[in-house]
């Protein structure tokens, strides 16, 4: 095809857009989408008895705090990417509170290890926690993709494992409501294992979610 | 039509973060500030779905995507640097809910171009890594255990004798299938004879002749 042919024909397809919004507003309406789909599937499953006792144990809170920090930064980041011109250096935001999380586990896990008997440092197979953290993040990752399909697909690896970070990381929080696992050597090879798990496993499908698609998405043929 | 007064190559703006100091980069790109508002007013209007100053915006960012993938891919033969361009423009129109008219529009026209390019190597090096560049092929025909023009019928004579020879229906199978390589298809058509009538009868006139030419 010509470039003035493709040029008449994109000027033929030039329908009015809504603008995306900014990254920060578009991370709080996934937020709003996305905390009551992970509240519903823990009311089904119901929370756990010693939940309120747990909340004000500081590392719990920290962790929880870590977790859903992780996810609300992931998911910035991830719309962040996705407009072009934009530094791809945001990708690094989710880094500090990941860091906080996976110190709390670390001390927890030094402290188990030091401690004698069998309160020590204890390893059983947890299967469990990989569905469950892809359950309980199901919606915010569907969601998520959805909006991610929106943007400008730069750098589709990176932004993939940005949003299931931040869905599985979302995930996990609300696993942890309502799954009584808190030894912390399970809790980062089960739980934070998984996390990683989903997102690399995103990252690796990252051009398959997200592509131009040009000629699916602007209904001309591939030039 | 508008022309720009590009007096630089615009592919060096720069990848960072573009939210401020676009004076400073419209003085990089080579562009005057009134040409950068310019291209920010008609994509504005193009959200919008102004179809006129779309086409003003995608004909007078023709020449300088042209001047940008010819400066990123030298080497390209022009059709495919035409279309890794044609690419550009495509994206630039999928992504074009993206642009926020709040921030200046050559960085953002400048990262999707960046990435298509990018991707354009990719796919090059990609299929390069496939292909294997020969400056002749070998003859083999003329090796002596190569040349054997004459042992593929063995004697021709003798071929056609024992086709002769063979019962109508299976003559006409071979004639139709192996002479004049007709699909089963169209023998069947030429012939009212079924598919596989036209299948068995090849199968037994095959068999015929192998052991009639020994």
């Amino acid at each position: 095809m010509e470039t003035n042919d493709l040029i008449r024909r994109l000027t033929a397809a030039a329908t009015p857009v809504d603008r995306l919004p900014p990254p920060s507003k578009r991370a709080g309406y996934w937020m709003a989408a996305a905390l009551p789909a992970v509240a519903l599937v823990v009311m089904l499953v119901s929370p756990r008895d010693d939940l309120a006792m747990k909340l004000m144990e500081s590392r719990f809170a920290i962790e929880q705090a870590a977790a859903f920090l992780t996810a609300i930064a992931a998911a910035f980041a991830a719309f962040y990417l996705i407009v072009p011109g934009r530094s791809v250096w945001v990708a690094a935001l989710p880094i500090p509170p990941l860091a906080l999380w996976l110190a709390s586990l670390g001390d927890g896990c030094l402290r188990a290890w030091l401690q004698p008997g069998a309160d020590g440092l204890r390893f059983y197979p947890d299967w469990i926690c990989l569905p469950a953290i892809a359950l309980v993040g199901f919606v915010p990752a569907v969601v998520m993709v959805l909006m991610l399909r929106r943007g400008a697909p730069l750098a589709p690896h990176l932004t993939m494992a940005l949003g299931a970070l931040a869905a599985a990381a979302l995930g996990n929080f609300g696993l942890r409501l309502f799954h009584q696992q808190d030894a912390s050597l399970m809790v980062l090879i089960w739980q934070f294992g998984s996390v990683a798990l989903i997102s690399a496993l995103a990252s690796w499908n990252g051009a398959r979610l997200l592509n131009w698609g040009l000629a699916r998405r602007a209904g001309l043929p591939r030039p | 039509m508008r022309t720009m007064s590009a007096r630089r190559e615009i592919d060096d703006t720069p990848a960072a973060d573009t939210g401020g100091g676009s004076a400073a980069r419209v003085q990089a790109t080579g562009h005057s500030k009134s040409d950068a508002e310019r291209l920010s007013s008609l994509m504005r209007q193009a959200q919008d779905g102004d179809a006129a100053s779309y086409r003003e915006l995608l004909t007078t960012l023709l020449p300088l995507l042209r001047r940008v993938v010819r400066r990123r891919c030298g080497a390209m033969p022009a059709q495919d640097a035409e279309d890794i361009v044609q690419e550009i423009l495509v994206s630039l129109h999928n992504a074009r809910a993206t642009y926020d008219p709040a921030r200046p529009f050559l960085p953002w026209l400048m990262a999707i171009a960046r990435n298509r390019v990018a991707d354009a190597a990719r796919r090059s090096v990609r299929r390069s890594a496939h292909e294997v560049a020969v400056e002749r092929f070998d003859e083999t025909f003329w090796g002596a255990e190569t040349y054997t023009p004459a042992d593929v019928y063995g004697d021709p004579e003798a071929l056609h004798q024992a086709i002769r020879k063979l019962p109508k229906g299976q003559r006409t199978a071979i004639e139709m299938l192996k002479l004049r390589e007709m699909s089963l298809k169209e023998a069947a058509a030429a012939t009212s004879m079924s598919v596989g009538a036209l299948k068995v009868a090849v199968h037994r006139a095959m068999k015929n002749l192998r052991a009639a030419l020994g």
